[in-house]
């Protein structure tokens, strides 16, 4: 029975995936006063990319056909292993951190060879963009979760997690500084917008929406949705680090979760709007800074155990 | 909490390292300052009289309000300084210099205090904070950052203070202060003369001057 109900969290936070991304740019657009398009609208175009016919470029070999449904899956099975809210999730073991870092990039590694396999000169660039920012995005993610893990013992996601406890003010800055990292994180991993801008197509400065510029059909069907799941990904994972709860209840837990979400979806519309994009070479830097920010707290933590 | 505290003072020296605009310098020179106030008041809260309010009223009005105001008003706007900070090194390589000595502090305050009476966390972050002052008074070239950068170290020095003597000798604090205030203030007028005469605010320029 509880098997059935975690699939069915799951399902839900699958199925609802294109909608967070709908309500941030819904949010966004009236932020700087403008209507803007339905919340829906990303199902809309997924449905309409859905019906469409997949193309290859001639010079493309099997990898173009592959790497779309590798990139996918591994970004599903990535979901499995995140906590989502209170629940437990549905593949959970000791090291499970290692892998969900792990699953997110081969999906990203797939994305790359993806872009580069179809031969043209410009998705290579975006590909080597993509790899370079990747470069200094991990250390964030094992800096921050590293001293997580370090701190409390634990090695599994859901263990650390709920191994979080609000209590003892210092712990709770430690705890908000590394959601700030993580935060940090999500907008360079799922390209919003001081990083990378989803809404221009300029050849100059795309990132992401470079390497998939010649992809049509079901294979872009599948890396949009892969896109709209990794932001979810990212924006559970970053609110899952205020869940103070502990909650046993469903019902509440479904709430906490839901008020969290919406506070970051509060403060990613906010930076969104408020910054305009770095520039390329200044990215580096800023990821940098995310990291030694996890470097600092795991510095504190570890060293002034008390 | 007090931890709390000196962790947002390490913060606040990594956006120093990452950031490139005067006006940021001086800002989070201004929250240094701010956290000082709080950092000093947060043990007397138990026991509050005029002669302890001192010495943390004075690091408010001198750190907080005076030295910033006279730097904003008297030199970044009156002589129209440009707000981009050149740096001898790249900025990348600045803040992983900072990152990596930061590491290399936070270790060696850890060995050496271990069985010293000293509250480690503040004296990490103050050695940090005198540590990244001297980088930036070393790899910047304005003069007026230079000054930022020996308060950051000043600041350093401060806290290093508070960590190391838990009774401050405040007497010399208080005089240090006032050192502190006539240095900017004799560089300010030191800026204006030299910026009256010959138009540069950088160090590399300084030695074209003759008599």
């Amino acid at each position: 029975m509880e098997i059935l109900s975690k699939i069915l969290i799951y399902l839900i936070f699958i199925f609802a995936a294109p909608l967070f991304i709908g309500i941030v740019n819904k949010l966004k657009a009236r932020l700087t006063g403008r209507i803007g398009p339905s919340i829906f609208q990303s199902y809309y175009d997924l449905r309409r990319l859905m019906r469409k016919e997949t193309i290859y470029a001639t010079s493309a070999s099997f990898i173009s056909r592959v790497s779309p449904v590798v990139s996918f899956a591994s970004i599903l099975f990535a979901g499995m292993i995140l906590p989502i809210g209170f629940t437990r999730p549905l593949i959970s073991f000791n090291g499970d951190l290692i892998l969900f870092a792990y699953l997110l990039g081969l999906s990203r590694f797939f994305q790359i060879l993806g872009a580069m396999d179809i031969g043209s000169s410009f998705e290579g660039m975006g590909a080597a963009r993509e790899a370079t920012f990747a470069v200094f995005a991990e250390p964030i993610y094992f800096f921050t979760l590293g001293s997580l893990a370090f701190i409390f013992g634990q090695t599994s996601m859901y263990e650390i997690f709920h191994s979080i406890t609000l209590n003892d003010p210092s712990f709770l800055v430690f705890i908000a500084v590394a959601s700030i990292s993580v935060f940090f994180l999500m907008i360079t991993e799922t390209s919003r917008m001081p990083v990378d801008d989803p809404n221009t197509h300029l050849e100059l400065t795309m990132i992401h929406e470079v390497m998939i510029l010649d992809n049509s059909g079901q294979d872009l069907f599948l890396y949009q949705y892969s896109a709209y799941l990794k932001i979810l990904i990212y924006a559970t994972f970053t609110s899952n680090f205020f869940n103070p709860f502990n909650a046993q209840n469903y019902a509440l837990g479904f709430f906490v979760y839901l008020a969290v979400m919406m506070a970051l979806i509060a403060c990613l519309v906010w930076v969104e709007t408020m910054l305009g994009r770095f520039k390329m070479k200044s990215i580096p830097q800023y990821l940098l800074f995310a990291a030694s920010i996890g470097i600092l707290n795991l510095l504190i933590y570890s060293f002034f155990k008390r | 909490m007090g931890n709390v505290l000196n962790i947002l003072f390490c913060l606040s020296l990594l956006y120093l390292a990452t950031t490139t605009r005067v006006t940021a310098y001086l800002k989070v020179f201004v929250l240094q300052s701010i956290l000082l106030f709080f950092i000093v008041m947060l043990p007397l809260l138990n026991h509050i009289s005029v002669f302890t309010l001192l010495l943390p009223l004075t690091i408010l009005v001198v750190k907080a309000i005076l030295i910033p105001w006279y730097i904003r008003k008297k030199i970044i706007y009156e002589l129209e300084i440009n707000t981009t900070i050149e740096s001898n090194i790249q900025q990348f390589n600045f803040l992983l210099l900072s990152v990596f000595s930061m590491v290399a502090v936070f270790v060696f305050c850890n060995i050496i205090t271990k069985d010293a009476a000293v509250a480690p966390i503040p004296f990490s972050a103050a050695f940090s904070s005198v540590v990244i002052g001297l980088y930036v008074i070393i790899f910047r070239k304005k003069l007026i950052v230079h000054v930022i950068g020996f308060l950051v170290m000043e600041n350093g020095i401060f806290l290093l203070g508070i960590a190391v003597a838990s009774e401050m000798p405040f007497l010399i604090e208080l005089g240090m202060l006032l050192d502190i205030f006539v240095v900017v203030f004799l560089m300010g007028i030191a800026i204006n003369r030299i910026s009256s005469t010959f138009a540069a605010d950088e160090v590399s320029a300084l030695d074209k001057l003759k008599n």
